[in-house]
This record gives C-alpha cells, sequence and structure tokens, in this order.
C-alpha cells in the first residue's frame, strides 16, 4: 500500500511542481519584457540624448537598452514559451533577471536605490521553489562584481582602487537573502510533497472504498439472485 | 512534428548566441563610452583678464563650465556639491551653463541648471554662445577649474571618476585639497558632453 500511496505522491508532487515552474517562467517571461520596456524608458527620461555643442544625438544608454535590453530578454522569453518548466529554463530566467538589473542600474547611473532589484528579483526567483536556482543567480551577481570589480571598479564600487575582497562584502549580502530563500525553497517543496501524500492517501483510500463497496454490491446481488 | 523541433531548437541556438554576445558587446560599448574623457581644456595659467566673471582676491574662485542638455552632467555636479561642502566658505564658486544663441528661450533651464543653482553660495551664469568656455578654453561639459586667491591656476580638469558617474575620485579629492591650501595633483581626466559643436574650430 505505502508504496502505490508513495509513487501516486511523487507523481502528484511532480505534476504540481512542472505547473508551477511553468506559470513562474511565464510569469517572468512578462515580467523581462516590461523591464525591457521600463529600461528603454528610464534610459529615454535621464539621458535622452549625448551632445555636442548645440548638436544631438541619440545617447549610448538609449541604444544599449534597445539593443541589449533585447539581447538579455530574447533567450530566456523564448524559453519560457518554448520550453516552460525545464530546469535550463529557470537557470537562464534566473542568469537574465540578474543581467536585467545590472542594465537597470548603470542606466540609472549607479543609483543605490535601484540595486534594490537585485533583493527583489531573487525573492521573485524563489517562487520557483529550486533553491539552485537562487545558486545561480547569486553566482552571476558575484561574477559581475568581480570582473568589474578587476577591469571596471569604479562603475560598481564608487571608487577606483577597492580590496580585492570588496566583491565577497557585496555578494556576503545577497548570501544573507540567499539563506531565508533557500530554506523557504526546500520548505515549500517539503510542504507540498507532504500536501501530495495526503491527496495520494486520500486517493488510495477513496478508491479501497469504492472497491469494497462494489465487491458489497455485487455480494448482495448475488444473495439476491440465489434467494 | 520533427520539423517544428527542429525550428525550436534553432531558434533557441541563435537566441543563446545572441544572448552570450549581448552581455559582452554592451559591457564593452558602456565602457568605451563611459571610460573615454572628454577633450582637454586648454586654460589660460592665470585668471583670464577678459572673463565677465569676478575673481575672488581673498579666497579661491572654483569655475566648473556645464552643458545644461549633458545627462551626465548631473554627476559632476553632485561632486560639487561635495567639493562646496568640504571647502573653504569663503571660496566663490560660479557655475556656467552654456547656451547656443540659436537655441529658444529657456533652452538652458533644464534640472541641471536648476541644481547648480540650489547649490550653496554659488553663481550660476549662462553663456552665451559659450564666450566664457572659450576664455577658459573649454570643450567639455563638467570642466572645473581652481584659481586660487593670486589668480593663478591650480587644479584642470573633470571631478567624476567616469561618465555620468557621481562618487569617490581622485579630481574631487584633488579640488577640495587645493582648495583647503595642501597640495594636489592639480589634473584629473574631465568627463561629460562636448561644448563645441562637431566641426567647429578654436
Amino acid at each position: 500500500m505505502s508504496d502505490m500511496v508513495a509513487a501516486r505522491a511523487a507523481e502528484i508532487h511532480k505534476a504540481q511542481t512542472d505547473i508551477r515552474r511553468a506559470k513562474v517562467d511565464r510569469m517572468f517571461a512578462v515580467l523581462l519584457i516590461v523591464q525591457w520596456i521600463a529600461s528603454i524608458i528610464a534610459a529615454i527620461v535621464v539621458s535622452p540624448y549625448a551632445w555636442e555643442g548645440k548638436e544631438h544625438v541619440l545617447h549610448m544608454h538609449v541604444w544599449v537598452a534597445i539593443l541589449g535590453g533585447a539581447g538579455i530578454t530574447i533567450l530566456p522569453v523564448l524559453l519560457a514559451f518554448l520550453r516552460p518548466g525545464t530546469t535550463l529554463t529557470r537557470h537562464v530566467i534566473a542568469a537574465s533577471q540578474m543581467l536585467a538589473s545590472a542594465l537597470l542600474i548603470h542606466l540609472t547611473g549607479g543609483r543605490i536605490e535601484t540595486h534594490f532589484h537585485v533583493f527583489g528579483s531573487l525573492a521573485f526567483l524563489a517562487f520557483y521553489l529550486d533553491w539552485q536556482v537562487i545558486i545561480t543567480a547569486t553566482v552571476v551577481v558575484a561574477a559581475d562584481h568581480f570582473l568589474r570589480g578587476i577591469y571596471w571598479p569604479e562603475s560598481v564600487y564608487g571608487v577606483s582602487n577597492p580590496e580585492w575582497w570588496r566583491f565577497l562584502e557585496h555578494a556576503g549580502w545577497v548570501a544573507f537573502e540567499d539563506v531565508f530563500l533557500i530554506w523557504s525553497c526546500i520548505f515549500g517543496q517539503r510542504e507540498m510533497a507532504s500536501a501530495a501524500t495526503r491527496q495520494a492517501s486520500i486517493e488510495y483510500l477513496s478508491e479501497q472504498e469504492q472497491l469494497k463497496t462494489a465487491a458489497l454490491e455485487m455480494a448482495l446481488a448475488e444473495m439476491s439472485a440465489t434467494a | 512534428m520533427r520539423t517544428r523541433s527542429v525550428i525550436v531548437t534553432a531558434s533557441i541556438i541563435v537566441a543563446a548566441a545572441i544572448w552570450v554576445g549581448t552581455v559582452g558587446a554592451a559591457a564593452r560599448a558602456i565602457r568605451r563610452f563611459e571610460a573615454t574623457p572628454g577633450r582637454e581644456a586648454s586654460a589660460p595659467k592665470s585668471w583670464p583678464a577678459e572673463s565677465s566673471l569676478v575673481r575672488n582676491h581673498d579666497a579661491p574662485t572654483l569655475v566648473m563650465l556645464v552643458h545644461p542638455q549633458c545627462s551626465c552632467t548631473r554627476a559632476s555636479l553632485l561632486e560639487l556639491q561635495a567639493v562646496i561642502e568640504k571647502s573653504p566658505r569663503v571660496m566663490r564658486t560660479y557655475v556656467v551653463v552654456y547656451r547656443p544663441r540659436q537655441m529658444k528661450a529657456g533652452w538652458e533651464k533644464t534640472d541641471i541648471y536648476d541644481a547648480a543653482t540650489r547649490l550653496r553660495g554659488t553663481h550660476v551664469v549662462v553663456d552665451e554662445d559659450g564666450r566664457e568656455a572659450k576664455r577658459f578654453g573649454t570643450f567639455t561639459s563638467g570642466q572645473t577649474f581652481l584659481y586660487d586667491a593670486g589668480g593663478t591656476l591650480r587644479f584642470e580638469g573633470g571631478i567624476t571618476m567616469l561618465r555620468g558617474h557621481a562618487g569617490l575620485n581622485s579630481g574631487r579629492a584633488d579640488v577640495i585639497h587645493i582648495a583647503n591650501g595642501e597640495s594636489g595633483k592639480g589634473t584629473h581626466p574631465v568627463f561629460g558632453c562636448s561644448i563645441v559643436s562637431r566641426g567647429e574650430r578654436r
């Protein structure tokens, strides 16, 4: 009995997880498109033109928002609709979401307030209830800070000669949030598994009751026929 | 069915190539744009006598020339605010706002102009057709000069670390040191839009 229930519970758990993750994929596809549009608007509002005296040309940031934003968005959106619910899709979405954060931070002139986008994005990624996705996003953020810290420190730390370990400090704050998000992903999966087991048990008991009822009705029918 | 699968896979591979390429290309383009300094000024080593600005004879005089439509200049004004806060109160500060003659009235009244007017004790001067910019040999928005009480040029350059990036940098620190009577390097690259139109010669 327990094997049958466990197998059915695993089946229910997987189906519900797949449905949830496919929904989150589509949610992120919409979010990434909205962020792309928002980044173009931000670029147009904050720095529409680069000037040379009385002449002006479209600012580099507007081009980066249009073309760079499109480049970042196109793959995760495509995967969300063509390969929803797969492991690859959600990891690409996680990396793209972090790149979208980096783009927005840059377009707003490195405003410290825009850095909150990273933390908000990590919380959204936890909707997948897959702790590995949080790790992917964190690695992208840490790698971005590490590499820019070496080659372009002013753009990320605001000083030209930061300590080599400064990226660890930034990544540390992300890890601080990660601890709780990873715990919530694991806890959420356990709750879903528990609910699936309950559903499988109810289904099993209901099935057993139906079999008993059918056997009883058959026995009654035989007794009536012999009487 | 098989054809659809091939099309889907091919689309994903193309999108993946674009995704990877975009990250590198965008980073390179932004880096080149923001880290390329503007043209250096050829400022007179002594206060230009023909300038309509009035030099302070008892304390340093700081002059920053800006293009009012240049979004990168917001960072220069943020840095200027930090300089003013850490410099002697007697320092005289000018923000000279470029205005081409043929532009309609109010063209220069941007958020950059407004930000300049809010700086402590700062005189904001509209520079018709860039006459003052020419007198100070300036080509790039955000160009800053610090003349001492004797009228000798002590600092020329920018006070941001990159184009449009505010934050601690050696240009800002240098101006603060010199304004407070300490020694300094006296130069720093300037990052911003050009005050000179393309093809315009000086």
